[in-house]
């Protein structure tokens, strides 16, 4: 085989210093039978465990994600209802559907279900799904620590429903300030459900981030140097960085209040010397991050869907990845915006309206890039793209409104009205939850095999559209009436009754919606068209392998050639061969210009992950009866992780044993017999 | 499909260390939450240091020492056994690298004696701490975070018993060799950002 077959990667738009990987040797060309013989064995080598015990020890990454989906849709399906719940007690003055005590859990449930148990989780999932096969590889980077994050997770939601569920739901807000939820003003268990539900959230966050992280900068395909990574992938990767830096802090102000309550240490106790507005930084330090670890993927959602729907290369991928960075940067500074009706020096309040206004910057310039590329592109407005021009109009709406929220004396106006609630809500439905419908009309056939249905889909967008504004519109104009959020009911002479009626309707509306697209997915995961392999004309790599995808990703680690895999991708693009087809091994490629580096085994199917997940359950959900939960937690991790160390028959270093055995890859062409 | 050109990778390594390594990378990571954690850990001690005119406050028992300042002597001595741990960590880690194993071996069980007097040393410093975590937001804090940094050692620790134990009794295999480096670059974090906490804790009601 000669050079002049051997292509180089450095063909396209990016980067004239770009070295293109050298092609280590000459490869031998397999033949047919070769190939069927690689296929067979690649299936049997990947190939995920069934039945109960298959649920609990499969770690593939699109199995986690998928999982990860459905569990966080069905949280958001609860946090729906409890929002639905409060639209009916408020729908007229004096209701006395609720009472007091239950409205209080139902909003702080509300709350700590969507943004912790619905929005983050899923938004990753999206990336833990799609962010390997964008990438051109096998499996994430980590994928028992991955399936460990799941488990946590779902442990974490149920510790918070089934304790809903025995009145035992928190009831202090979802950021539960202090010094209500101090032990001092609330005794019970409540506020404890609350802070263990947050660690367990954040751990598995901080897993997730770290899965991505190590995927997107270990794994990419030969060729897809950091230049010309999806734009879906650098909203990952920015993502998973804010996570490291934000979670962090409500993890240990969570742990704070949990100790102030369970062993009586004073971190937040001003009668010893604590501080109650710590807890506010503290939390904000990581809340306000938060808003934009659930915003910016969304981007990336966005990105995706604009750049396949309008059919042509995005306007300013620089200027887009620059934004990306700069709103995560910007996103650390804002915090205090949440705080400026507590006593802090103004000097200081200055300077967070400043940063508040700054971020204005970034995400106007990645709409004005969006809409240049709508604006020059062929536009095939299908339900995707639909809910992308939703977006549009409802985040910018929610956008006006915070520059206005971000000016302290408006700020100290409506602190704490319903024109805050309405603000958040144009800013996280419509920042994020369109997106992600238009990301599930966009990725579903990817997932299932079968096309959404797309006049299902059009229903769904506009009684979802029509219904948002119904419901949280007149919530500006309730909260500038002086409206406070968080009150149960509220009197006649408020005249506060006709804006709640039209809000109510609108909830109904928008749950409509909602409906439809649940029927829409049943009905299409049996009967919708067959979606093929790349029914859009996308331009990444998940759109090269079957929908759905085989259990190894790819039969053949593909290269690429430019931004956009798919759209540069040529009969003379190179593939890559010699990974063994006998053990899960995939390509690791250098971070900044994916070179080849390593063949690398990822480790497999495994129950230690479960049995870590339940270790940490028994810590942090006995502790908060005894602190001896924790000395026994420790001990019981300890025990799982040596075994898991030692005694994984699935992984024991098999590398180099192995090494004797299949060192050639791709024995002389036709020689090889059947495998038996 | 087989007209397409091949990039043959069968002769690349399985492993390497350092940056080829994604376990190296998601090691890094996990400090780099850690650090953050102790970094606003250090953050809540300056912030509740404002709220009181002395710092630490004067001890509420008129017991025999009058001076609530923490004492210095346990954590000194740890501090410095700390650092000069690292000299045979870097050592079984320059030896892992080579493929010594007899040297790597000895030199972790220098380090496993090294992690077990610093952890028994370390729960001797809470006593040195005058106050204890219910007293008052000072002995809160300052016990949050050398328990939190005990948690670093006793993990350092069992991680590398577990290497330890690996290297005598299964292969000296690369999988394993670059695992023992990755246990370097924690071995160093928890050392270097020990320092940073001791200077904190132990120099900040000095000043």
């Amino acid at each position: 085989m000669s050079e002049a077959n051997v292509q180089s990667l450095n063909v396209d738009d990016a980067a004239p210093d770009y070295e293109a990987p050298e092609p280590i040797t000459s490869p031998i060309v397999p033949t047919e039978m070769d190939l069927a013989r690689e296929l067979e064995e690649l299936e049997r080598t990947w190939k995920r465990p069934g039945g109960v015990v298959g649920w609990i020890i499969d770690t593939d990454h699109k199995a986690i994600a998928l999982r990860y989906i459905v569990t966080a849709f069905i949280f958001f399906l609860f946090g729906g209802i409890e929002a639905a719940l409060m639209r009916l007690q408020l729908a007229r003055p004096e209701n006395h559907f609720l009472g007091p005590d239950l409205y209080n859990q139902i909003f702080t449930v509300h709350g700590t279900t969507m943004m912790f148990l619905f929005a983050v989780p899923i938004m990753t999932a999206l990336g833990i799904y799609l962010v390997p096969l964008m990438l051109g590889t096998r499996d994430v980077a980590f994928p028992r620590l991955n399936a460990y994050g799941y488990f946590v997770y779902l442990i974490g939601g149920i510790l918070l429903y089934v304790a809903f569920l025995m009145n035992t739901g928190p009831d202090a807000g979802w950021f539960s300030y202090v010094p209500l939820s101090g032990p001092a003003y609330s005794p019970g268990k409540r506020v404890d459900i609350w802070a263990q539900m947050i660690t367990f959230t954040e751990i598995s966050a901080l897993c997730g981030a770290i899965v991505v992280i190590g995927t997107v900068f270990k794994m990419r395909a030969p060729g897809m140097s950091l230049h010309r990574l999806p734009l879906f992938v650098w909203a990952q990767l920015v993502t998973s960085f804010m996570i490291i830096f934000a979670m962090p802090a409500v993890m240990l102000a969570s742990s704070f209040l949990a100790s102030d309550r369970l062993v009586d240490t004073h971190i937040f106790n001003p009668a010893e010397g604590g501080d109650a507005i710590l807890y506010q930084h503290m939390f904000w330090f990581f809340g306000h991050p938060e808003v934009y670890i659930i915003f910016i993927p969304a981007l990336g959602f966005i990105s995706s869907i604009v750049v396949t729907f309008a059919r042509r290369q995005i306007v300013g991928y620089t200027a887009m990845v620059l934004s990306l960075a700069a709103t995560a940067f910007l996103g650390f500074g804002l915090w205090v915006h949440h705080m400026f009706a507590t006593p802090l020096p103004q000097m200081g309040q200055s300077f967070f309206t400043g940063a508040s206004m700054m971020i204005a910057i970034p995400s106007g310039v990645q709409i004005f890039c969006w809409i240049a590329t709508l604006w020059s592109g062929k536009l095939n407005v299908k339900a995707p793209l639909l809910f992308v021009l939703g977006f549009f109009a409802i985040f910018i709406l929610g956008g006006l409104t915070g520059v206005m929220l971000a000016s302290v004396p408006l700020d100290l106006q409506i602190h704490d009205t319903f024109f805050v609630v309405a603000h958040l809500h144009y800013v996280l439905i419509g920042g994020s939850v369109f997106p992600l419908f238009g990301a599930f009309y966009h990725w579903f056939p990817k997932w299932t095999g079968r096309l959404l249905n797309e006049r299902l889909g059009r229903l769904n967008f506009w009684l979802m559209f029509i219904g948002f504004n119904l419901v949280f519109f007149p919530m500006h104009q309730l909260g500038l009436h002086g409206m406070p959020r968080r009150v149960y009911t509220y009197l006649p002479e408020t005249g506060w009754g006709t804006l709640n009626l039209v809000a109510s309707i609108g909830a109904l509306v928008l749950a409509t919606g909602v409906l439809v697209f649940i029927v829409n997915v049943f009905w299409s995961r049996r009967a919708g068209a067959v979606a093929g392999p790349d029914p859009w004309g996308g331009d990444t790599l998940e759109w090269s392998i079957a929908s759905p995808p085989p259990d190894f990703n790819f039969f053949n680690i593909p290269t690429v050639q430019g931004r956009y895999a798919m759209w540069s991708m040529t009969e003379t693009t190179p593939i890559i061969r010699g990974l063994s087809t006998h053990k899960r091994e995939t390509l690791v490629t250098s971070v900044l210009d994916a070179e080849p580096e390593l063949r690398f085994e990822i480790p497999g199917p495994s129950a230690w992950p479960f049995l870590l997940a339940l270790a940490t359950a028994e810590t942090f959900i006995v502790g908060i009866f005894t602190p001896w939960a924790f000395p026994v937690g420790a001990v019981l991790a300890a025990a799982v992780f040596t075994a898991w160390f030692f005694g994984d028959p699935n992984y024991e270093n098999k590398t180099e044993k192995d090494e004797q055995r299949s060192e050639a890859p791709a024995p002389p062409a036709g020689l090889q017999p059947e495998n038996a | 499909m087989s007209a397409r050109p091949i990039i043959d990778v069968s002769k690349l390594p399985h492993h390497g260390f350092n940056t080829l390594d994604p376990v190296w990378w998601g090691n890094n990571f996990l400090l780099a939450i850690e650090t953050t954690m102790f970094v606003i850990c250090i953050a809540t001690y300056y912030y509740l240091r404002q709220n009181f005119p002395l710092w630490p406050p004067p001890l509420a028992q008129l017991t025999a020492p009058l001076n609530p300042l923490p004492e210095l002597g346990v954590a000194t001595a740890n501090t410095i056994l700390l650092v000069a741990s690292c000299i045979p960590m870097i050592v079984a880690d320059l030896a892992a690298r080579r493929g010594n194993r007899g040297a790597t071996k000895i030199a972790l069980l220098v380090c496993l004696a090294c992690a077990a007097v610093a952890v028994t040393l370390r729960s001797f410093e809470f006593g040195a701490v005058k106050f204890r975590w219910d007293s008052n937001a000072y002995g809160s804090i300052v016990w949050f975070i050398l328990g939190l940094h005990m948690l670093h050692l006793v993990t350092l620790t069992c991680e590398t018993v577990l290497l330890t134990v690996w290297a005598f009794v299964r292969e000296f295999d690369m999988k394993h060799r670059v695992d023992i480096t990755a246990l370097a670059v924690y071995w160093y974090w928890v050392v270097g950002i020990w320092l940073l906490l001791y200077g904190v804790v132990y120099f900040t009601p000095r000043a």
